[in-house]
């Protein structure tokens, strides 16, 4: 067992500490250009190791860290808060599926997936996963040939850029199975079943064409966790460094300690900075191209004045922007968009008793009364401050 | 010897200078400086009992919890439907930083992004689960968390997408968009080494999941190196309870590293042998490099660094050759604590050392500052910020020929602030 121990640490900062003062970067006299320290640091942490994030850290020295004051006569032991969580609290919450913690057991079919998502997850993600409405698409089709784009660079107008789906880009299967289970579908989270989340699984990796064990994934393929267990993904050693296995925190460590990784300058001691003609000699001017990007909610406005009053709100707008403005918002989803004036004056050329009915019981994408609870009456205000707001 | 002293030396010669020409000026003009006085219209402001002079004010009982000015009411965090998913749940809210002074934001202001909603955390039904490969696994209350000797420091917090939509060229011209993808409070809360030591953390352990309780259960990854180092659970910030936003009634405070780290509504803490790979850390906040790999885990927000007045929310008015004008910003490095930062005129051709002021904490905002004489030309302003670990601002040129253009995550490369003749402020970009 390892217990942190005060005495331990001291005695490890003080062996850190005559480690540094025969060189590394980090140390508590003046830098490169002259400046004092306005603090202790090291770049090793108490037990000698290098900082994993090629930064620096900040021991207790003569009862301050930085330049704060720490209580140092904190025991080590005695707290004894909390209680010991039981089996089924455990159980309840320890729900993380990785590489190494394979999902519970369970199967689904790719079509019984493909019926799940038309029901649950269409109006979000698109057909087919094609994406919509500002939510992620989840195929831009074949995933060995898309992961080939990753090293595509939009440096010229109108170059292609990496196309990073989950096929393409996520190095893990663990990952989709244990999101879709505790974080999907936004609207009802952890709703649905172990076998459920197997064919919805089934059916994004088919419109992804992977295959899974040399085996194509159609509309029968059943997916249990055995098959599961199997997934290789197209880009599963598309990452660095690399964070599996033992020793895999001192891969990350040596890895931030090369600012060349990662793009990082580092001023190294006795180095003095640039300070004329510090420029690349073909370097110019880039403006921004047009206005950029500036639809800006609310509008960028840095006067000091009264606020306009605004009145009660109307009817239905709470509802609205609760349970239908996800749809609705913007017309991504084929819904009638709030505001289009044409999409409205289509729906309303029916009669209002029959839009009425309509959103009552359900039409078209749209489950009975958007999938709310809210009473028939509610339904109509909502419906009366869109039409009202779309005229 | 010392650079600095010699800069001051300079700038008082000049002041001398500048008031010995000003004094020969206004020797000459002085009658007419007489005469303009006397012409000049009274001032309404003065020349008037304002209203709120001559009736009684609200009584101490109004806004029982305080607010702004009414006059503040433009003072908000705002969005853009670039950065949004459908109804701005799984979204971000970027903080007004062209309107904010020192280095703390007010809670109010605070930046804030989410990846299923704001979640309306029950204090009384929060719990906290801490197990793994820990000798002792624990349930803990908000009761009890709040039991251990509490901690207060001062930390930002940035997303690493600060910046990210600028990779291929500037897009916003706008400081709260172009950085204000970050906050800075002062944060409450305990080690949890300190807890640690009570529960024993085994030697095998190398990673910790941190999960939040909200719609999404957002998920991280945080090595044990960083966990025994300096991170926190937090409940406080700037004197009262976290936010709703800023994930009430708990969250995980990791300084420096990227934001969506300190995860929030948090539930759960799992030590284990292997890392998680949560969605957040797959298909997002990894930063794909030209070479077609991705870097992951990728944890500091390195040292960076922007001029926060002038800027284009905030251009310069009413100025006039001669004046002097202080010219501000921000400098923080999640790697370690602000050393200095350079002012450059020229886009970053020729650089002169600005001055730190206020506190300097590490993993923290600083502020800079340098009062230039204002001259009538145009200017690029490009402020480069260096830290304690050693590492400085990279060009543009510098940061792309290693990450590319694709990264999304993790600029912190150099940006400048073109000030037309007219004090008028134009985000520009300098690479080639």
């Amino acid at each position: 067992m390892f217990k942190l121990d005060r005495k331990f640490l001291v005695a490890l900062s003080i062996s850190a500490a005559s480690l540094l003062a025969i060189g590394c970067n980090g140390d508590a006299s003046a830098d490169a250009q002259g400046h004092m320290s306005s603090s202790a640091k090291q770049s090793v942490y108490a037990n000698g190791k290098a900082v994993i994030d090629g930064g620096v850290t900040y021991p207790t020295v003569n009862g301050k860290t930085s330049q704060y004051a720490v209580n140092t006569k904190i025991p080590s032991s005695g707290f004894n808060y909390g209680r010991t969580p039981t089996a089924n609290e455990l159980e309840a919450w320890n729900t993380d599926v990785t590489p190494w913690k394979l999902p519970p057991k369970g199967q689904g079919s790719v079509e019984d997936g493909e019926e799940i998502y038309e029901a649950k997850c269409v109006m979000c993600h698109g057909d087919f996963g094609s994406g919509g409405g500002g939510y992620p698409s989840l195929s831009k089709g074949n995933a060995y040939d898309l992961q080939k784009t990753l090293t595509n660079q939009r440096n010229i107008p109108d170059a292609d850029g990496p196309t990073r789906e989950f096929g393409s880009y996520w190095p893990q299967a663990s990952t989709l199975w244990w999101y879709i289970h505790d974080g999907m579908p936004h609207p009802k989270t952890k709703s649905l079943s172990i076998d459920q989340v197997y064919a919805l699984t089934a059916y994004i990796i088919s419109i992804n064409e992977i295959k899974i064990d040399g085996e194509e994934v159609d509309d029968e393929y059943v997916l249990d966790q055995e098959k599961f267990s199997k997934i290789v993904m197209p880009n599963v050693d598309g990452f660095e460094p690399k964070i599996d296995g033992k020793g895999a925190t001192d891969v990350v460590r040596a890895y931030y300690a090369n600012p060349k990784n990662f793009g990082g300058q580092n001023l190294n001691k006795g180095a003095v900075r640039c300070t004329t003609n510090c420029q690349e000699a073909n370097a110019t001017v880039k403006r921004i191209q047009g206005v950029g990007i500036s639809d800006f909610l609310p509008p960028m406005n840095v006067t000091r004045d009264m606020p306009v009053e605004k009145g009660a709100p109307t009817p239905g707008e709470k509802d609205y922007q609760a349970s239908c403005a996800v749809c609705h918002a913007d017309s991504s989803m084929g819904a009638p968009a709030f505001g289009n004036k044409e999409a409205w004056a289509k729906v309303t050329s029916q009669g209002m008793e029959t839009v009425y009915h309509n959103a009552i019981n359900g039409k078209n994408g749209m489950p009975p009364k958007g999938g709310t609870d809210l009473s028939d009456a509610k339904i109509k205000d909502v419906i009366n401050y869109m039409v009202n707001s779309s005229k | 010897m010392n650079k600095s002293l010699n800069t001051q030396d300079n700038t008082s010669v000049s002041r001398r200078e500048f008031f010995k020409r000003a004094a020969s000026v206004s020797a000459v003009a002085a009658s007419t400086v007489l005469l303009s006085k006397e012409a000049l219209a009274d001032d309404p402001a003065i020349m008037h009992h304002v209203p709120w002079g001559q009736k009684l004010g609200f009584p101490v009982t109004h806004n029982r919890y305080g607010m702004p000015s009414p006059f503040e009411h433009n003072v908000l965090r705002r969005n853009t439907k670039l950065l949004a998913s459908g109804n701005f749940q799984a979204s971000i809210a970027v903080a007004p930083i062209h309107e904010l002074s020192g280095i703390i934001v007010p809670n109010g202001l605070f930046f804030s992004r989410s990846h299923g909603g704001t979640a309306i955390v029950d204090p009384n039904e929060f719990r906290l689960m801490i197990h793994g490969l820990v000798e002792k696994e624990i349930v803990l209350t908000l009761d009890q968390l709040k039991k251990y000797p509490s901690v207060t420091r001062t930390h930002f917090i940035e997303c690493p997408a600060n910046g990210g939509q600028e990779w291929r060229g500037p897009q916003f011209n706008s400081l709260q968009f172009a950085k204000g993808f970050m906050s800075c409070a002062e944060w409450t809360g305990v080690y949890i080494k300190d807890i640690l030591k009570d529960l024993g953390l085994k030697p095998e352990a190398q990673w910790m999941l941190a999960e939040g309780s909200d719609n999404s259960e957002m998920g991280r990854t945080v090595p044990v190196d960083k966990v025994l180092d300096d991170a926190m659970l937090v409940w406080g910030q700037n004197g009262e309870a976290l936010r709703p936003e800023q994930g009430y009634p708990v969250r995980l405070l990791v300084p420096g590293w990227e934001g969506n780290l300190c995860v929030k509504w948090l539930k759960r803490l799992k030590f284990s042998t292997e890392p998680y790979y949560c969605k957040e850390e797959t298909s997002k906040y990894t930063a794909l490099k030209p070479t077609g790999k991705a870097i992951q885990h990728f944890y500091a927000n390195e040292v960076n660094s922007t001029v926060t007045s002038p800027s284009p929310e905030k251009p310069w008015k009413d100025v006039k050759v001669g004046d002097l004008i202080e010219i501000e910003g921000l400098a923080w490095s999640g790697m370690g604590t602000i050393n200095a930062v350079d002012l450059s005129f020229d886009g970053g051709k020729n650089y002169v050392e600005a001055e730190l002021k206020g506190l300097v904490l590490p993993k923290c905002w600083t502020r800079w500052s340098y009062i230039y004489k204002y001259e009538g030309k145009k200017l690029l302003l490009t402020s480069r910020a260096i830290d304690d670990a050693g590492y400085i601002q990279p060009t543009i040129d510098q940061e792309t020929s290693v990450m590319g253009v694709e990264s999304v995550y993790h600029r912190n490369a150099v940006e400048t602030w073109e000030v037309t003749t007219d004090g008028k402020v134009n985000h520009v970009q300098i690479r080639s």
